[in-house]
């Protein structure tokens, strides 16, 4: 990087302003990026850094401001002006076909004289991208067939392919484990050290931290700091993240009671028929949560879902102290018995984003007659209980109950989701990948929400792949792998010791 | 789908998609005015209905054009659509005797789409309806008191019944209802063919229809002009759409399972017989507006009662939002369209397609205003 100040920076952009009817994205965001960094681009949900790179890429054009590339004033006016300019972007939501191969996918952007010809030429300049980066891509079968971290290697590869100078990835450990975002992190900072400039979209201080030159903080649309991150403490960067430092030391559960819930035995296939989840056993105490790690798509959301109800196990119980199998019950059984469930995906099993504030909180209680009749539904309380709810779990953006649900902030949303389920005190709760996609404060009020409920005394099963969250949440941590739990660790478990059953039984 | 993250498409006044010339474009001297079109977070209600109103407008001045083009005078349009049906009591009461069957049509269309069931069978369970009324009829089944009663009934039955195939074969087997409603329409006018052509063709005069319905099996005067009670019923029905949809729970449901069916289930909520019980009662509507005609203007069973009415159901409850009250509103303004084009085409040659393609340029241009709704447009410097 020494050469880097004397050259004018790869990617600037000065002063840059974006408004999406009256909301303010950006303002005055200013960022530099040079060849052969990997530069982070830092900061909460919702702060700007997406909008900032969409500027970047051409989807949007900014209201003002200027954008450099090598120097020169540009407009971007549309990812072909982007990919003209050696900039090309690997989106968090992958941009790809699903039923043509990496191949044509890659074929696609980057387009050929011929069908033939032109995936004879992608063919070759992929396999030279991937003896040069050591990565294994099946080439020949639809990318809908690949894992996730696969269709993010051809997502990369494809702009590789395009002759990219400028890489920007958007969120790209989201969705990885921990072994393969590392992989994928490596893989970067090579590029990096070829002379190319990568941006790492991200809201993860670790990753920033370890493989980061660089970071730009955005908070609140602004640019509010860029620095070299080895001169910044975890906790310093914290601060410039979300103003103010926020609270993630452990707290153990001050009074473990007797086994609340046993699921014994629990097999369940996946969708397409194969069973992912074999013989699970494990208890929950009063009081306790009970945090499930493991690679993803290992049975948990299999799990999951059994215990919510939405999926029929193939065999075996999950009893709930005192009424006995839940599994003979429906879903909205299994609420009235005192189960209460934060699913992973908020947007199939959480929310419905089309509904109001108060519909989505009320959805919980309206049949057991909570809100009004089947002859009357009662809006008035609907609404006074969505006021109360939004006020005591501090959900901010909601401006009337009758607002609609997906003008919230994944924080905020989620919130919602918490305060619905807890709106009368649960016995057992599931939380499933709670805080995926929050940033660092929503989270932090998430976790406290579910220490809340472990206090007084209900059972917690959590599930999660960020393996941070479970060793700061958990008084006990099973490992899932193969659809079954092989290890288990008390508090503290020592982080190398489950990383190591995460993957060793995969 | 909750992704809320603000897409914009940009229309550039100016023509360069070339990688930007040098100039840099912050300098003076080149302003570019661009119109940017961006998604609206929330837009006001009486934004909604401005822009409804906008689209009404210039689907209506479209339909104008269209037939004064077709030479009908702009004076002569305004006669017949606005000052005949306001001053003459014959033609209110035509319009409202053909709003009575369309508003429950519109109903039947409107609590379907509310649960993301696009039927359009309507037709069908239509005759569905009728045949079902018209066996009663012909059977003289039940005390004469009670036979109206039994036959609306029965009407209600049979056009639900026409209905259980296509909603089973959807929330057991994902089967497309659009398919099977629309096919099942052909199955049930051919099956009305060749009653009326065999077992119950008119004994007397030996024409393809029914015969004709005693007093007791036909829907009583109002004893104004020749209006029925199948306006009272039409009103009835809207109220207590009205009532089903934003008053009671079931209501509600019908919300979750269009907004998100998943969250329901996960919730505990009984998805599957919320969109069973909105899709029969939707079939129930058809076949009791299938009645209505029958035996409030027909008083018979023909070939051709049901014939165009699908189609205008699934229009007024678009326009109406699926709101029953609109859909009274709006049934009123299709029975205008009606009876105006009836007498345009005795009047003025004009031909009955042409009352089909005003139908359709006043619910396009209705349906291109919410663009309006949905996106904001915006000069930027």
């Amino acid at each position: 990087m020494s050469q880097a100040s004397a050259l004018p920076p790869a990617l600037e952009m000065t002063m840059v302003s974006k408004s999406f009817d009256g909301f303010r994205a950006l303002s005055e965001a200013s960022f530099a990026a040079h060849a052969g960094e990997v530069h982070a681009l830092l900061g909460e949900n919702g702060a700007g850094k997406s909008t900032l790179m969409n500027v970047a890429i051409g989807l949007y054009r900014p209201d003002s401001g200027v954008v450099r590339v090598r120097g020169e004033a540009v407009v971007i006016d549309g990812p072909l002006a982007a990919k003209r300019l050696d900039i090309g972007m690997v989106h968090q939501h992958y941009k790809l076909v699903k039923a043509f191969t990496a191949l044509e996918n890659i074929l696609l952007a980057c387009g050929g004289p011929s069908y033939g010809r032109g995936l004879r030429e992608v063919e070759a300049a992929v396999r030279r991208h991937c003896a040069a980066l050591g990565f294994t891509v099946p080439l020949d079968r639809p990318v809908g067939m690949l894992s996730v971290a696969e269709q993010q290697r051809v997502e990369i590869l494809k702009v590789l392919v395009e002759g990219a100078r400028i890489l920007i990835l958007d969120e790209p450990t989201a969705v990885l484990t921990d072994r393969e975002a590392e992989q994928m992190l490596l893989t970067m900072r090579r590029l990096a050290d070829e002379g190319r400039t990568v941006i790492l979209v991200t809201h993860k201080l670790g990753e920033v931290k370890r493989y980061a030159d660089r970071v730009t903080v955005m908070r609140g649309g602004r640019t509010v700091a860029s620095a070299d991150p080895d001169s910044l403490s975890l906790s310093e960067l914290t601060t410039l993240v979300v103003g103010a430092p926020v609270e993630r030391e452990r707290a153990p559960s001050p009074a473990i009671g007797k086994t609340m819930l046993r699921i014994a035995g629990l097999s369940g296939a996946r969708a397409d028929g194969l069973t992912v989840l074999s013989d699970a056993t494990l208890i929950v105490r009063a009081g306790e949560i009970y945090g499930i790690a493991g690679v993803g798509g290992n049975g948990q959301t299999e799990l999951a879902e059994i215990l919510m109800g939405v999926r029929a196990p193939l065999s075996g119980s999950i009893e709930l102290e005192g009424v006995g199998d839940l599994c003979a019950g429906d879903a909205g059984l299994r609420r009235e018995l005192g189960l209460a469930a934060i699913p992973a995906d908020r947007s199939a099993y959480g929310l419905a984003g089309g509904l109001s504030v108060a519909e989505n909180y009320a959805v919980g209680g309206v049949l057991a007659g909570r809100f009004g009749s089947w002859f009357r539904l009662d809006r008035k309380a609907m609404n006074r209980a969505t006021e109360a709810a939004v006020s005591a779990f501090d959900i901010h953006g909601v401006r009337s109950p009758r607002q609609k649900v997906s003008l919230l902030s994944g924080g905020n949303a989620q919130k919602l989701v918490v305060a619905r389920e807890f709106a009368r005190p649960p016995r057992a709760v599931l939380a499933h990948s709670p805080s995926r996609g929050l940033d660092v404060r929503a989270a932090g009020a998430v976790h406290q929400r579910l220490r809340a409920a472990r206090d007084a005394g209900a059972a917690i099963l959590l599930i999660s792949e960020d393996l941070d969250e479970v060793l700061l949440l958990s008084d006990r941590v099973g490992v899932m792998s193969r659809g079954k739990i092989v290890a288990e660790f008390d508090a503290p478990a020592d982080r190398n010791a489950v990383g190591a059953a995460m993957v060793h039984h995969a | 789908m909750p992704e809320t993250a603000p897409a914009a498409m940009i229309l550039t006044s100016r023509t360069d998609t070339k990688p930007a010339p040098k100039p840099d474009p912050a300098a003076p001297g080149r302003r570019t005015r661009r119109l940017s079109v961006e998604i609206r977070q929330h837009a006001p209600g009486w934004l909604q209905a401005a822009a409804l109103a906008g689209g009404l407008v210039v689907g209506l001045i479209c339909a104008a054009a269209l037939l004064v083009a077709a030479g009908v005078s702009l004076s002569d349009l305004a006669q017949e659509f606005v000052v005949s049906i306001l001053t003459s009591p014959e033609s209110l009461a035509a319009v409202l005797t053909q709003a009575a069957p369309l508003s429950i049509i519109g109903l039947a269309a409107a609590i379907a789409f509310r649960v993301r069931f696009w039927n359009v069978g309507i037709e069908g369970q239509m005759i569905g309806g009728a045949i079902a009324a018209t066996a009663v009829a012909l059977a003289d089944l039940g005390p004469e008191p009670l036979r109206l009663v039994l036959m609306g009934l029965a009407a209600a039955l049979g056009g639900a019944l026409w209905m259980l195939g296509p909603t089973l074969l959807r929330l057991r087997l994902g089967l497309n209802e659009i398919i099977s409603t629309l096919l099942l329409n052909y199955v049930a006018f051919n099956g009305l063919l060749h009653l009326l052509y065999g077992p119950w063709r008119d004994p007397e005069s030996n024409f393809p229809n029914s015969a004709l319905f005693s007093s007791p099996e036909r829907l009583a005067d109002l004893g104004w002009q020749n209006l029925t009670y199948a306006l009272p019923l039409a009103v009835v029905l809207m109220l207590a759409g009205w009532w089903l949809i934003n008053l009671s729970r079931f209501g509600f449901l019908m919300r979750v399972a269009e907004a998100n069916p998943r969250l329901g289930r996960a919730q505990g909520l009984p998805m599957t017989g919320v969109v069973l019980a909105a899709t029969l009662l939707s079939g129930a509507l058809a076949g009791v507006a299938g009645f209505a005609i029958c035996a409030g203007v027909e008083h018979r069973l023909t070939q051709s009662f049901a014939a165009g009415y699908g189609f205008s159901g699934i229009l007024i409850a678009f326009l109406a939002r699926n709101n029953p009250l609109a859909v009274l509103v709006v049934a009123f303004a299709v029975g205008m369209l009606f009876v105006a084009g009836q007498s345009l085409q005795v009047f003025y040659q004009i031909p009955s397609s042409a009352v089909q393609l005003v139908q359709a340029l006043i619910v396009l241009c209705v349906a291109a205003s919410d663009f309006f709704i949905r996106h904001r447009l915006r000069w930027i410097d």
